[in-house]
């Protein structure tokens, strides 16, 4: 897995690729929770490049997702180019409901 | 023997990567479609993150034995370890309403074989056995 987290317009946005599974996502949880320590007000991660996620890169978002709404500073996590395999866990374990999910960054910019 | 392959590995999560190539591998040879092979593989690491999570303890100087069988009807995954032992009626995930961190494992599991079983005569650590009937091809499919 790879991580890179850049600025578009001033929001902050973690590009990760490669596989996310019990090994690597501590890596992704350390820079997520790092992000929203910080209070990033549209934190947008793209997943377009990511090729196998499992329960442990999920709980990451999970638990991002609910560190930033009890932070209470009005930041949204949001999913952007979400593989269709990786989509499908999502459904399956429904939290495409839960996350505000994408097809690209200006989308979810525009949102 | 025949269509079967057995792997050993380290408990160390860095190793999942190569289950998971296996179970791939596996898969196709058994005439699995793309889907099954995804479902598979992703069930087989879950299976395998909770050994070294929970029959471990995170201890990655042990060790996990997968055996996969291929047969007519069957796919079959049989994984042992030597750690703490695990008792069934205590597994059970959350519920996918309830939206938190944790307890998805065992539903991916379980989605993706129709049998998860523990040899409960096993006396030391644990043997997991994973069946997918082959007639469940439509169950993936319908994703």
């Amino acid at each position: 897995m790879n991580i890179e987290i850049t600025d578009h317009k001033g929001n902050k946005v973690i590009a990760v690729s490669g596989d996310i599974d019990m090994y690597s996502s501590p890596a992704l949880r350390k820079e997520l929770l790092s992000l929203i320590d910080k209070k990033a007000a549209n934190l947008l991660v793209d997943l377009s490049r990511v090729s196998y996620i499992d329960s442990s890169g999920i709980a990451t978002f999970v638990e991002g997702l609910k560190m930033m709404k009890a932070g209470g500073y009005g930041g949204r996590l949001k999913l952007i180019g979400m593989p269709e395999g990786i989509m499908e866990i999502f459904r399956f374990s429904k939290l495409d409901n839960i996350f505000e999910i994408y097809g690209n960054v200006d989308d979810a910019l525009n949102s | 023997m025949k269509n079967s392959a057995v792997l050993i590995i380290p408990s160390h999560p860095k190793f999942l990567s190569v289950l998971r190539g296996l179970t791939a591998a596996m898969g196709e040879l058994s005439g699995m479609t793309t889907m099954e092979i995804e479902d598979v593989k992703l069930a087989v690491d879950e299976a395998c993150s909770n050994v070294i999570k929970y029959a471990y303890s995170g201890d990655e100087g042990k060790r996990i034995t997968v055996k996969f069988r291929i047969a007519k009807d069957r796919f079959e995954v049989i994984m042992e370890d030597t750690g703490i032992k695990t008792h069934p009626e205590f597994i059970k995930g959350r519920s996918l309403e309830d939206v938190r961190p944790g307890g998805l494992g065992i539903h991916l599991i379980k989605r993706a074989f129709d049998v998860f079983a523990f040899d409960e005569k096993k006396k030391k650590g644990n043997r997991l056995t994973l069946i997918r009937h082959k007639k469940n091809i439509k169950k993936s499919n319908e994703h």
